[in-house]
């Protein structure tokens, strides 16, 4: 039931968005070659990155499900015939997407700064238990943990703002679907323990890092933030 | 370049025309008996009843007349990531201490039950595909989205917009072929600038991805262009919502609905009763 513009408004850019993902996941264009075992990474989960950060979360839910239908329905490997494994972890993309967005449009460079402290903070002690347990693990993520932090800060220092939570939240939507989909997998027995860790670790970062470029990019031109944007159509 | 002319051309699920039962079925019991099928499908996890349920999904391919070849033929290119994954589930399962096993060498155990998960999520995988053919091989989109409103229906008591979800689809699949049309415009335009357009090696990702922006960034503005003109025009034509809103094509179940349906049931049963056997 819809009785405002905001509704017609949510309905067709739901709508548009998802036929953007129904094209990037059946004709393959959002395939970007990494130096990964994985081999590709896919940008077709951006539209739900879009769809949350633009419109709110229930906009990228509904996207984030089109997206789980459509690799459900053209999945060529049993993992993602596997509507656990395929649909479910897609429908938390632009959720969380949107919700890291609107946690981070009001922050200034001096709360981005504590945040990053206690993103590191928290990524030492998880680092230090996974020690505990397997200890070469532990020391990699230490030293991507450390070296993340210095990156992130000395990125944010010299970003706008506004740029920096755009990336934020289309990396941390790119991350929530790598590891919903590796954890259900697991769940399912699909792939063993270890190897979704290093999936996990080897595709899911390369991956945040091309969303949050592609998505910075789409919705810089869609609200004409930054510069050097002219109105060009093509 | 020939690569681009292709985009226009995405089928989700060829309609293949038929004078089947299949066919004439209801779309609103095909999605029903489709969707309690996946469910059945992720239950059944023992070699006798995923069998059953392969044998249940083949005859009613037969009956559709869907040649099984096409089918098949877009497994064939990822049957060695299918191998390889197999492999890996078979080498990496985690047994219980103390279950059978089929092969012990050195540190490679193999148990009779990752052999079992192995090969019921093959048969799995199999069923699912079939499934899926069989739902958009044998209905057209547009009575798949109808189907889809009606069943949603009743859910918007509960507060789930079910007309509004379905318009979404069918917003979604209507717009499919037009943006893929952009993108190939997209793509030329970009071309005759001389836009770099190379796929770098597998370490210059960062260019790949600045790459597939300059393809993706204008599609995105074409579509919210596009989205601001359909807004405009539903407020014009004083769009409001599904309440209280007539189809042209009302959709009526008929006799051989509720015998397809009767069907469905039993096939329930069976399969659930053979799982709680204690067959392998």
């Amino acid at each position: 039931m819809i009785s405002n513009e905001r509704g017609i408004r949510r309905i067709v850019i739901a709508g548009l968005l998802l036929a953007i993902t129904l094209l990037l996941v059946f004709t393959r264009i959002g395939m970007i070659p990494m130096p990964t075992p994985a081999a590709n990474a896919t940008i077709a989960h951006i539209p739900a990155i879009i769809g949350g950060i633009l419109e709110g979360p229930i906009v990228g839910l509904l996207i984030g499900m089109g997206f789980g239908f459509a690799s459900f329905m053209s999945a060529t490997i049993p993992m993602f015939k596997d509507p656990i494994v395929a649909i479910l972890p897609r429908l938390m993309i632009g959720v969380t997407a949107s919700w890291v967005f609107i946690l981070l449009r009001a922050a200034t460079r001096r709360t981005l700064s504590i945040m990053i402290g206690i993103l590191c903070v928290l990524m030492l002690t998880f680092s230090y238990q996974t020690y505990q347990t397997i200890a070469w693990l532990g020391i990699v993520v230490a030293i991507v943990a450390v070296g993340a932090t210095a990156w992130l800060y000395w990125w944010m220092r010299r970003t706008d703002v506004q740029i920096v939570g755009l990336s934020m939240a289309a990396a941390v939507g790119s991350l929530t679907n790598t590891v919903l989909v590796l954890s259900a997998a697991v769940w399912r027995d699909y792939i063993p323990f270890e190897a979704a860790w290093g999936i996990g670790l080897t595709h899911g970062i390369p991956e945040a890092v091309v969303s949050a470029i592609v998505t910075v990019a789409i919705v810089s031109a869609l609200r004409h933030i930054g510069e050097g944007w002219s109105d060009s159509q093509l | 370049m020939a690569s681009y002319e292709a985009l226009r051309h995405v089928t989700i699920g060829r309609y293949i025309p038929g004078d089947t039962p299949i066919h004439r079925l209801d779309p609103r019991a095909k999605l029903f008996a489709f969707a309690t099928l996946i469910g059945l499908v992720l239950v059944a996890t023992s070699y006798a009843s995923s069998v059953l349920l392969l044998g249940l999904v083949l005859s009613c391919v037969l009956m559709a007349q869907l040649p099984i070849g096409y089918l098949l033929s877009n497994i064939r290119p990822a049957l060695p990531a299918i191998a390889i994954l197999s492999l890996l589930q078979l080498l990496f399962y985690r047994a219980e201490p103390g279950a059978p096993l089929l092969l012990a060498w050195g540190k490679l155990h193999i148990s009779f039950v990752a052999v079992r998960v192995v090969i019921v999520s093959l048969i799995r995988f199999l069923v699912l595909t079939f499934l899926i053919s069989l739902l958009t091989n044998t209905t057209t989109t547009s009575s798949l989205t109808n189907g889809l409103e009606s069943l949603l229906r009743p859910l918007s008591r509960l507060g789930l917009p079910g007309h509004e979800i379905a318009l979404v689809g069918a917003v979604a699949l209507r717009f499919v072929p037009i943006l893929g049309e952009e993108l190939e415009s997209i793509a030329k335009a970009q071309d005759a600038r001389s836009v770099d357009d190379r796929i770098g090696g597998r370490w210059q990702f960062v260019h790949n991805a600045r790459r597939v922006a300059a393809l993706i960034v204008p599609l995105f503005v074409d579509a919210y262009r596009r989205a601001e003109e359909m807004i405009l025009a539903m407020r014009a034509r004083c769009y409001h919502g599904g309440e209280g809103r007539t189809h042209l094509v009302t959709l009526t179940f008929s006799s051989r609905d509720y015998v397809a349906l009767g069907l469905m049931g039993l096939s329930i049963i069976l399969v659930l009763t053979v799982q709680q056997l204690s067959l392998p």
